[in-house]
């Protein structure tokens, strides 16, 4: 029997339509995936009908039968309570700071004004979402838990009051590879147990087909395919659902044939980096606890591990864009001066491109002048930087119209392009890029990892590449560094280790992304 | 936008001041023995005259003129102090942050209406006194808020692009952090406005301001509270024209500050 039903929906927000005929059912112990790249209305379509996002929804959604649309808003909430649950995005703030996890905990018995429940029913509650030691977790404050944790708790609330449906809205985009595995098992696991109905709303299709029993592709609002979730993912029909595919890398493929390293160009040796711990008390946090990595000319080289492992600090380290306590770097075999000694021709053959493409970009400035900057300390003739500007932006694939525009206009693949531009301006030898396409669009993050395999060829460039993702990894780079708190755990050549990994931690991201 | 009723009472008063005096029959500091504690249009007197005979229009817009001009050289004065400490203490961090703040916090510590006055008393009575007076003590503000702002652009990945790219700090605090912390410096100097005002007109009610026959708005409602119950206009007049002033500034701030901090 169908627990939710959903025919001919449709949203609007403010007379626009942003979702249009999309129709899926979920029976007990099934999942449903609603895949798509973002705005494509997927959180609308499955928060709309229970009045939690802004559109307005119309068409049939049923709840174990019973209507949802224009059913006003004291029902819905009635509905809510007893037969759905709810997990987001942002572990951390879908929890209130200043409530311990007991007191939130106990609030998602509904509905209202039943008992409250004991410590016994909390704990059990916890222990059923894989959290080990419950009786500590109940006591603390939300902002002492990892976001694993915290996603966790969150999932306990939602089925505190035994819903028949769980809607989970990317329930696993805000955490690394794998918490992500972790967080999808501990899913399939309610769904087995429970004979839950599963609503799971992501972007990353591989990732959630795999969990699903059937999958609903949107584009733009519309349903481009939907159907058995191993049809779809095995033999995609819709020209759509095939590029979504072919965008995400895999383990599975075979492995790229990648340019032979040259001389050493890099060699980071026992770098230190520790952070003031917060509060009061005195203390510092290590961050990077004497790692030490080499990087060849035209040579990839992958650092990857979960959040918090240290990647981003060591590498900023390294390229003197953050503190460093202790350790030395030689570039082509001469001492890296400190970060405030460094000088332009210094800087110039290691540039940086960053996650966030929008707040790499000075928001006041034109597209010329932000990848013309490197080209400053030069002293180039303002026409000679002008042809430079516009050879880059062409050979990231933008057209020289894109030189007077500003970073607000662009989109988050252009943004991310304009910023590679400008770190290849000055010709570097070896670029850093830290995450720089998870936070893009799958689509659009498949066609900058294009880009950067290109310039990987081409310019025969040095990479530094820091990721969780091991398969994007695994395309631009011969070989890995593993980090786990703050230590580089396992090192060496990619398929090796991909084959044989020999850390735990090397196993839970292999494990994450094949 | 809806700051539109502020920007209107802004610019009235402002060309109202500038322009005002020039147009009326008398002048601020000319005596009309004929009309002493004189009606409103009484002749040609818009809205009377003071206990001396002397319009009392004509007083209240030249007073305007020398508060506006105080409260703007002054914040212009704290400006400048304020946002070239904030960012220097921002921009160096660690033991030069921590002394340059704890000097904003001592002087914050300290009554700063004490101070002026006693500038007043060691140095005598002058206008640019006020002015630099009141600048050196509302500047502390401006440096904690840029100092803050400063803080969180250092580590945007945009700064540290520029950091990459060769830029020296002083061309990526110029160049990159206060253009963009343009808006919000704007929008406290606007709240500085309002607060100089307030305290040039506090020292002119205490006989600390500018001196006769020069006036301002503050010895304008001092000296209207003094005959109050025999010419009440004397303090309306420049009393409304200063509430007028400092609640369209202080809204105008407001609502910058609230768009831009959103």
């Amino acid at each position: 029997m169908s627990v939710y039903t959903v025919e001919r929906l449709r949203v609007t927000i403010a007379g626009a339509t942003v979702v249009e005929d999309v129709s899926f059912s979920i029976g007990a112990g099934e999942c449903v995936a609603l895949a798509g790249a973002s705005g494509s209305g997927k959180t609308q379509s499955c928060l709309a009908p229970f009045g939690l996002a802004a559109g307005q929804a119309s068409g049939s959604v049923r709840l174990l039968g019973e209507q949802l649309i224009g059913v006003g808003e004291p029902r819905l909430r009635q509905l809510r309570g007893r037969n759905a649950g709810f997990v987001f995005q942002q572990p951390l703030t879908a929890l209130s700071p200043h409530l311990t996890i007991a007191s939130q905990l106990s609030e998602a018995w509904r509905p209202p004004g039943a008992p409250a429940p004991s410590r016994a029913d909390m704990m059990l509650a916890l222990e059923e979402v894989g959290l080990a030691t419950p009786d500590i977790i109940l006591r603390q404050y939300p902002h002492r838990l990892s976001g694993g944790q915290r996603q966790r708790v969150l999932i306990a609330m939602a089925l505190a009051h035994r819903p028949a449906l769980l809607v989970a809205d990317e329930p696993t985009s805000a955490l690394d590879a794998p918490l992500r595995a972790d967080i999808l098992a501990l899913l399939d696991r309610l769904r087995a147990d429970r004979g839950l109905a599963l609503l799971l709303v992501s972007h990353d299709l591989a990732a959630v087909a795999r969990h699903a029993t059937r999958v609903v592709i949107l584009n733009r609002g519309r349903v481009e395919e939907s159907g058995d979730a191993a049809r779809v993912l095995a033999a995609p029909e819709a020209r759509y659902t095939q590029a979504l595919i072919a965008a995400t890398p895999r383990l599975s493929e075979p492995a790229p044939s990648l340019p032979m390293p040259g001389k050493r160009l890099l060699e980071a040796s026992d770098i230190r980096v520790s952070f003031a711990a917060p509060g009061w008390r005195k203390g510092r946090i290590l961050a990077v606890d004497g790692a030490s990595i080499a990087v060849a000319e035209g040579e990839g080289l992958a650092l990857v591990g979960g959040s918090g492992s240290g990647k981003s600090t060591l590498a900023r380290a390294i390229g003197r864009l953050g503190p460093l306590d202790a350790g030395k770097v030689l570039w082509r075999g001469r001492l890296l001066p400190r970060r405030a000694d460094m000088t332009p021709a210094d800087r110039r053959p290691i540039q940086p491109v960053f996650q966030d493409p929008v707040a790499s970009l000075d928001p006041r400035w034109t597209v010329e002048r932000i990848v013309a900057e490197p080209l400053m300390p030069l002293g180039l003739a303002s026409a000679t930087r002008r042809d430079r500007v516009v050879a880059v932006l062409e050979e990231v694939g933008l057209d020289a119209s894109f030189a007077g525009r500003r970073p607000a206009s662009l989109s988050g693949g252009q943004a991310q392009r304009v910023a590679i531009a400008r770190a290849l301006a000055v010709d570097p030898a070896l670029l850093l890029l830290d995450e720089a396409t998870s936070a893009l669009d799958v689509l659009v993050a498949g066609r900058v990892l294009e880009l950067l395999e290109t310039l990987l060829r081409r310019r025969g460039l040095a990479m530094l590449l820091i990721t969780h993702d091991l398969a994007v990894a695994r395309r631009l780079c011969r070989r890995i560094a593993v980090m786990d708190a703050g230590r580089i755990v396992e090192q060496g050549e990619m398929e090796k280790i991909i084959a044989a990994p020999a850390h735990p931690a090397s196993r839970r991201l292999i494990a994450a992304s094949s | 936008m809806r700051g539109y009723p502020a920007i209107i009472v802004i610019t009235v008063i402002v060309l109202a001041a500038a322009l005002g005096p020039m147009a009326l029959a008398w002048r601020y500091d000319a005596i009309d023995w004929q009309a002493i504690h004189a009606a409103p249009m009484v002749r040609g007197h818009l809205v009377g005259t003071d206990a001396v005979g002397r319009d009392l229009l004509a007083r209240t817009l030249v007073g305007a003129r020398v508060t506006l001009a105080v409260a703007v050289a002054a914040a212009a004065v704290a400006m400048v102090i304020g946002v070239a400490w904030g960012a220097i203490a921002g921009w160096c961090g660690g033991r030069i942050d921590e002394a340059m703040m704890r000097i904003v916090d001592a002087l914050y510590a300290l009554p700063f209406m004490f101070v002026v006055i006693l500038l007043m008393v060691l140095f005598g009575r002058s206008v640019l006194l006020v002015f630099l007076g009141i600048g050196a003590v509302e500047w502390l503000t401006m440096a904690r808020v840029v100092r803050g702002q400063i803080l969180s652009l250092k580590t945007r990945p945009f700064v540290l692009a520029a950091e990459a790219a060769g830029a020296r700090p002083a061309t990526i605090v110029l160049r990159h952090m206060l253009p963009n912390l343009a808006g919000i410096i704007i929008a406290y100097l606007l709240l500085t406005i309002p607060q100089v005002v307030m305290v040039e007109s506090f020292l002119s009610f205490l006989g600390l301001g500018v001196q006769e026959p020069l006036t301002s708005l503050g010895i304008l409602v001092k000296d209207g509270a003094d005959d109050m119950d025999l010419a009440p206009l004397a303090l309306l007049v420049p009393g409304a024209l200063l509430v007028a002033l400092l609640l369209a500034a202080t809204s105008l701030g407001d609502r910058l500050r609230d768009r831009l901090q959103r």
